[in-house]
């Protein structure tokens, strides 16, 4: 039964996660008014890069190739600790929401070793990008999981969605999607359909990555954007208190919401400049905080 | 000892300096005493290839010398009971450390680290003359013990914490620690880091619990704990030189340590609540952790400076091609000190987080501390993976930026056997790291009386299951990607844009690589840029160079020390040799004291 169940659920994330991108493209084309690729793109996509040949920089070590293997099995590692609403997690204990944030940064670790393997400045640059805008997106992250945690009373990623309804989960709702945008490489802090690789984050990183090595970071990056909603619509919605049936639907439901919230920023705003970036993540960070603060007033009243 | 054996103490008949030799070996010194037996004898086997006889006929038989003379005070310094012989011990250690650090003495950068570290070191020894001396004075005797009832020896804690903080590296007391790591040869240096600032770190997990804490002593801990780790790394980041980065790290680590003793030592004024015994435990196998990877990196950066003769990143690159070994272990090392699962630094991180996250739930005074505390604990994770892929894809990956660089070659199998002694016990600790707690607790019994139940909570044993299966599927993920590829590689240049002419400088640099975070802590890195900039449409040359100063040292330190040598300078007008002077100076005094005894007398 155990075995059955996480397969049920790997099958849940492997399968569901690539639609999330086709649905941000479809918004993306619908206020475009252009037809626009259709939903299931990636996985044909993933399908065509599974049977390729993989071209490999003259000097990458073995490790370009493992790196990525290395980041997905970090990503979905980290996708199979989150619960799924009322359905719970596999298994849990306290504490594994820290290793979920640091599998996260296990994943950051190997694609930027991946990215400095090939020498090139361009790749050298986006993990630079990508490692130092990190480390205030970690801020923002700790700072909604301490709230999360003080709401609940628990650190484990079990019991710890009991959002009390009110502004500070509005709050949040915002500061969490923020750091989703930043996480997740998306506009305005990165922009996953632009060529000029000098104003690329994480595009830029894998430039030089072919083959399957290259469906399995696509393929990896659409679980994490899966990951980042889920824990938004769990951190705002109380799944976890609803029948199986509708929590489940409610949170496909959400998560839909939020992508197609993604797409429309995407298409209605502008990539920021660099400089800004860190500004946009300390307003995120302080999404975060208002609700902590809230959650802290509350509690010592 | 750390099995459960009863403690062992040893007398002896003679006196030294008075009195007699008491040893006492419980489960705090055994705890240390197994990191020093574990770094030395990795770094004896180390040093074997790395510091030959042949290469170095003077100073390989008296670095040998010295090196047994600082692991027999830094063990004398672990089992002495007597103040006394804990400070002749001290003295050794710190002495011999200082002839190892200067074994090159034929550079002046070397005399000028060797110099800072004895002067420091010896301000720190000053400190602790004089709180042995106050306790010997306030307690009739030399001989060292439990004795937390006698609450007027409180005070002296502040005194040995000056003392052994100036030893552990404590931010802003680490003035002497990157340069005397990074100018030391690399098996000293992995010495210094990975035990001799634990030595430290002993002495204050030592005296507070045998000694009573005033009040505040936990928060100045925490407190400079979370200073240490954030500002550590940051410093680590500007730095450009590899084994002085890896000295900054060094830093931050004891901040680690710092920040759980810290909150233990809090949390043991309210009785020892659960969270405070994670934090305890997260601090004290943070100790352990940080003694093997440190020492672990040391070594892959003596591999790195034994091959290429640099230390300067940007003259490496490239060197997996010629040195696989070294490359992956000192990338193992990397995974474990940036707090990434699953290997041990995460395991020691998540035991201090864990105990931070719950005392945030008190919703009192701790709580309110804790909350800042683990979103700086955060950072710094964050900044140290930033800092450690920065030195992994600048010295290991990408093309050799220079001719040594080129001509690598990997490093013998001693020194390889040595790495791969520590990354075993890194590996161990993070895949068991259940199979530690019973350890912890004794060390924690014996330190404070803390009564930590002997089975480790189910959150570690889950933990060390879901580590030991992520390491499954990562190895199988990887063997798995090369198996699957075996046959479908082509090897091609790295796309650059359509450039034609790609050369190995147009990498990017450490410099350029930590620009981002430099900028944000260039308030107290306080980095120089000299740089030639292009001129006119057809530029000939251009030159950008950039160096971040040890702040404190420079800032701080210097001109302290400048003023006050002026003042001398100033007071030594008095002193010129005329007789008459100074028989009007004697006047002086007679007449000051003696109105000084009159008006005394009076009142």
């Amino acid at each position: 039964m155990e075995v059955l169940d996480i397969l049920a659920r790997l099958l849940v994330w492997l399968v569901l996660a690539p639609l999330l991108p086709g649905i941000i493209n479809k918004v993306k084309a619908w206020v475009a008014c252009r037809q626009g690729p259709p939903v299931l793109q990636l996985y044909f996509d993933l399908a065509r890069l599974w049977s390729k040949g993989v071209v490999m920089s003259t000097m990458a070590s073995p490790g370009f190739l493992i790196a990525p293997a290395v980041a997905w099995v970090a990503v979905v590692a980290a996708a199979m600790l989150m619960p799924l609403g009322r359905a719970g997690c596999i298994f849990s204990f306290d504490g594994d929401v820290l290793l979920l944030v640091y599998l996260l940064a296990l994943a950051r670790f190997s694609t930027a070793w991946g990215a400095m393997e090939t020498g090139s400045a361009f790749e050298g640059m986006g993990a630079a990008r990508e490692v130092s805008f990190a480390v205030l997106a970690e801020i923002g992250i700790i700072t909604a999981i301490l709230t999360l945690a003080l709401e609940s009373g628990s650190i484990s990623l079990a019991s710890m969605f009991t959002p009390p309804p009110g502004p500070g989960a509005a709050l949040l709702a915002v500061g969490l999607f923020i750091i989703l945008l930043a996480e997740n490489c998306r506009v305005p802090f990165d922009d996953p359909n632009t060529h000029l690789e000098l104003t690329m984050i994480h595009e830029v990183m894998v430039l030089d990555h072919s083959g399957p090595p290259f469906a399995l970071i696509l393929h990896g990056a659409a679980v994490k954007m899966m990951l980042f909603s889920a824990l938004l619509v769990q951190a705002v919605l109380p799944l976890a208190h609803m029948p199986l049936g509708l929590s489940l639907a409610a949170m496909a439901g959400g998560i839909v919401l939020v992508v197609v919230a993604v797409g429309l920023v995407e298409s209605l705003t502008a990539r920021l400049a660099f400089r800004r970036v860190p500004l946009l993540l300390t307003i995120g960070f302080l999404f975060c905080l208002f609700p902590l603060l809230l959650t802290w007033m509350e509690g010592v009243l | 000892m750390l099995t459960g054996q009863p403690g062992w103490s040893w007398k002896s008949d003679f006196l030294l300096g008075g009195t007699p030799l008491t040893l006492l070996l419980d489960a705090v010194s055994a705890f240390f005493l197994v990191l020093l037996s574990t770094v030395a004898a990795a770094g004896s086997i180390y040093a074997i290839r790395y510091w030959p006889d042949s290469t170095h006929p003077r100073t390989a038989p008296s670095g040998r010398l010295w090196w047994n003379a600082m692991i027999t005070g830094m063990g004398l310094v672990l089992t002495a009971a007597n103040g006394l012989h804990f400070l002749l011990g001290w003295e050794l250690f710190a002495v011999s450390a200082y002839f190892l650090v200067s074994l090159e003495r034929g550079n002046p950068q070397v005399r000028a680290a060797g110099w800072l570290y004895l002067a420091a070191s010896h301000v720190g020894t000053l400190a602790l003359f004089a709180f042995f001396a106050s306790l010997a004075a306030q307690t009739g005797s030399w001989e060292l013990g439990p004795m937390r009832d006698n609450v007027e020896l409180a005070p002296l804690f502040w005194l040995a914490f000056l003392g052994f903080g100036i030893k552990a590296g404590v931010f802003p007391l680490h003035v002497w620690l990157p340069s005397a790591h990074a100018n030391a040869p690399s098996h000293v240096s992995a010495l210094l880091s990975g035990v001799a600032l634990k030595i430290g770190i002993y002495g204050l997990v030592r005296f507070s619990g045998w000694l009573p804490t005033p009040p505040g002593a936990g928060w100045v801990m925490a407190g400079l704990g979370c200073t240490s780790a954030v500002l550590g790394v940051a410093f680590a980041l500007g730095q450009h030189d590899l084994k002085r980065l890896l000295a900054y790290h060094s830093v931050e680590n004891i901040g680690i340590i710092l920040m759980g003793l810290g909150f233990a030592t809090v949390a043991l004024e309210r009785d020892t609540p659960y969270w405070g015994t994670l934090a305890l435990a997260g601090g004290l196998l943070h100790v352990w952790n940080h003694g093997l990877f440190k020492s672990l990196l040391f070594f892959g950066a003596g591999a790195v400076l034994h091959a290429t003769g640099t230390r300067q990143m940007s003259r490496l690159g490239g060197l997996w091609r010629h040195m696989p070994w070294t490359a992956a272990l000192f990338t193992l090392g990397s995974v474990a000190i940036s707090g990434l699962p699953p290997l041990n630094g995460f395991v020691s991180e998540w035991l201090i987080y864990s105990g931070l996250l719950l005392a945030g739930m008190e919703w009192n005074d701790v709580a309110m501390a804790v909350i800042p505390a683990a979103v700086l604990l955060a950072v710094t994770g964050a900044l140290a993976l930033a800092c450690f892929t920065k030195v992994c894809g600048v010295v290991f990956l990408g093309a050799p930026r220079s001719a040594p660089a080129e001509r690598a070659h990997e490093c013998g199998w001693g020194m390889r056997g040595a790495m791969l002694m520590l990354a075993a016990g890194c590996t161990l600790i993070g895949l068991f790291p259940a199979m530690f707690w019973q350890v912890l607790s004794r060390v924690a019994k014996d330190w404070s009386a803390v009564d930590m139940s002997s089975r480790a909570p189910d959150a570690l044993y889950t933990l060390g299951l879901t580590h030991v299966a992520l390491a499954v599927l990562g190895l199988a993920a990887g063997v798995g990607t090369i198996w699957f590829l075996r046959n479908r590689v082509r090897r091609s240049v790295t796309w650059d844009c359509g450039f034609s002419a790609p050369s190995a400088r147009m990498q990017y640099t450490a410099g350029s690589f930590a620009g981002i975070i430099n900028e944000w802590f260039a308030w107290i890195l306080r980095p120089t840029v000299h740089e030639i900039r292009p001129t006119t449409f057809f530029p000939s040359a251009a030159q950008c160079a950039s160096h971040t100063p040890e702040t404190v040292l420079e800032h701080v330190v210097e001109p302290v020390g400048h003023k006050i040598l002026r003042l001398a300078d100033k007071a030594s007008g008095f002193q010129h040799g005329r007789v008459q002077s100074y028989i009007f100076y004697l006047c002086v005094a007679i007449l000051v004291l003696s109105a000084a005894a009159i008006l005394s007398g009076r009142s």
